[in-house]
């Protein structure tokens, strides 16, 4: 109980500084953490579904994708006041990508392992295209949303605000699902699945609940995302690299962790960003190097790392 | 008609030439169970290897594939030695996907520093004469490429069914610990697999150089593509690869052409997916490890 108080106030206290962090650092650097907090947000909505029930999607960017149509596309055909528009396509971007993983949900969760990968990222391509290509989207062309920043905040900072909302939020919720009946079988279904079926986990039900969940909350950050860009196009939001970064977050900080995706997407882009910010020419090169490095030294992840470091201090502690 | 048979061609050609990127991705996920993310690099290394001889030797891009296929058989085994070994003994698909993706991304920014980030072609002599068929056309070019691809094709299978090199691989891919208790090495085995699948990944880059124009950021989609033809057609066998490939290549033109040129990737992952749900091990699902 102790260890849980703890964890407690220091997620709070890191909620704290990063909720004041923006009255005392240059715009630039707003900037940089709005993107840590969406890359924090995405990593963590991923993690649900990959950290928590093994099943390691490659192409989440879909529901960033569908959350930002979404909100574009009601945009467009309703032109509802800004600020209206705003909550209504945040809301109506989690939940048509949450309809969109139910529907493919009983076909791709048959697949396990590299194959599920696979197709979610053959999904993420397909929709990527379809975007494009078919007129009703107007993914080739892009698409425009209103300003919704009141005139008081300047607009990175309000992004910033929008973004540890809903990453907060979701390490929130990351948090009570671990604990959760939900939790106990995802991690069953994790660690093996047929024992976990034999012994009565609902696997099938939890599997899909689990993945809809993870859409919901990734398409609605896509939709929040779309806002912040004010204007994109179907590349602007079916990206690789946001299904990549999400797997590459959640692992650099551990998998199955709480708040390993949280640290692995600080580290990540504070090195990218920050450090190799000048450097645009190697810095995916040192990118690479970096996952290279981490993998064969910390294959379990920094949080990983810490834990075998702590049970060794132990052991020796105990004679 | 002509239409369709042409279509028909052209799609066996591009097929050929999956089919020859897809075999060595498809022997390292059979034997290994790594998926090599690093395999569409291997490919372009091949190309950019027979650019450079006709651009700096004035060496026929066929001629040169031994050498390219030399130098890339040494790069990996050295590499598979080094790095992925240590994916390998931590058995998680994972790690092997992390490492290779890390790897592929180092190496796509080596190219674009040593080579520049534009596309280039290789352009051999005979490349604008072509043959008439009637209504069809056939320029040389696609034709030695397709020969090309279905020749190492060959040699591949040859390598695997009738040699001592081919028998340990299968014997390892089968299981390795009773390939190891009958006296194989099965490192060295794993380091000469990768070898061969780089060896024969380079060689089809030489082959679609002359095919297509070719650029760093292509990487992945080579390193797609072998993954797609592998679904199709079924892990570790050279004739599933072949089968994939060609399947691929029609998918590929028939799309284009009937549907319209902005949907091949779409039509392809749409007939991925399908697979996948229906008959995951591929058309000629094998017994190799990877399969199951």
């Amino acid at each position: 109980m102790k260890g849980r108080t703890a964890a407690i106030l220091a997620a709070g206290a890191v909620l704290a500084l990063l909720a004041v962090l923006p009255a005392f650092v240059m715009p630039y650097h707003v900037r940089v953490g709005q993107l840590f907090l969406l890359s924090a947000g995405l990593a963590l909505a991923w993690h649900i579904l990959g950290g928590f029930a093994g099943y390691w999607s490659f192409g989440h960017t879909a529901f960033v994708g569908i959350g930002a149509f979404t909100a574009g596309l009601l945009h467009v055909h309703l032109k509802l006041p800004p600020m209206l528009g705003f909550a209504a396509g945040t809301l109506l971007g989690g939940c048509v990508s949450a309809a969109f993983a139910a529907v493919i949900a009983y076909p791709v969760l048959r697949l396990r392992g590299i194959y599920f990968a696979i197709a979610l990222l053959g999904v993420s391509q397909v929709l990527g295209e379809l975007s494009q290509n078919v007129d009703a989207f107007q993914g080739a062309l892009g698409l425009n949303l209103p300003d919704i920043v009141p005139d008081a905040i300047r607009p990175e900072v309000f992004f910033y605000y929008c973004f540890l909302a809903l990453a907060a939020g979701i390490f929130a919720f990351s948090a009570w699902l671990r604990g959760s009946r939900l939790g106990y079988g995802l991690a069953a279904i994790r660690e093996d699945e047929d024992t976990a079926r034999m012994l009565g986990v609902p696997t099938e039900r939890f599997k899909v609940l689990t993945f809809v969940l993870s859409a919901a909350l990734t398409g609605t950050i896509g939709a929040v995302y779309a806002y912040s860009l004010g204007y994109f196009t179907s590349g602007s939001v079916f990206r690789v690299d946001f299904s990549l970064n999400m797997i590459l977050h959640a692992l650099l900080g551990g998998i199955g962790t709480l708040a390993g995706p949280v640290i692995g997407a600080a580290l990540l882009v504070f090195v990218t960003n920050v450090l190799l910010g000048r450097l645009l020419d190697v810095h995916l090169l040192v990118t690479g190097v970096l996952v290279v490095g981490l993998v064969l030294l910390a294959p379990s992840g920094l949080l990983g790392v810490l834990r075998d470091w702590r049970a060794r201090w132990r052991r020796n502690e105990r004679p | 008609m002509t239409l369709v048979l042409q279509t028909l061609l052209d799609g066996l050609v591009l097929g050929g030439v999956f089919s020859l990127a897809a075999a060595g991705f498809s022997l390292i996920f059979g034997v290994m169970n790594v998926v090599n993310l690093t395999h569409g690099i291997f490919v372009l290394i091949g190309a950019y290897l027979a650019w450079s001889a006709q651009h700096f030797l004035g060496v026929d891009p066929l001629l040169a594939i031994p050498g390219v296929m030399a130098v890339l058989f040494a790069a990996g085994y050295a590499y598979q030695r080094t790095i992925i070994q240590s994916a390998v003994d931590r058995s998680s698909l994972l790690a092997s996907l992390l490492v290779t993706f890390g790897v592929a991304l180092v190496l796509r920014n080596l190219l674009v520093l040593a080579f520049g980030p534009d596309f280039k072609s290789i352009t051999p002599s005979y490349a604008f004469t072509n043959l008439k068929l009637g209504a069809l056309t056939l320029d040389i070019v696609r034709i030695s490429a397709l020969a090309a691809s279905l020749g190492l094709i060959a040699l591949l299978a040859f390598v695997l069914y009738r040699t001592d090199w081919g028998r340990v691989i299968r014997a390892t891919a089968q299981q390795d610990f009773a390939a190891g208790l009958c006296g194989v090495n099965v490192r060295h085995v794993y380091g000469l697999t990768f070898g061969v699948a780089s060896a024969f990944a380079g060689a089809a880059g030489a082959v679609i150089g002359i095919v297509l124009p070719f650029a760093p950021p292509d990487e992945g989609h080579w390193t797609m593509k072998a993954f797609a033809v592998v679904v199709l057609g079924g892990v570790g066998s050279p004739a599933g690869a072949l089968l994939g490939g060609l399947l691929l290549g029609l998918i590929n033109t028939f799309t284009a052409q009937f549907i319209g040129p902005a949907f091949p990737n779409a039509m392809m992952f749409l007939v991925l997916v399908l697979m996948l749900l229906v008959r995951p091990h591929g058309l000629l699902g094998s017994a190799f490890g990877g399969s199951r």
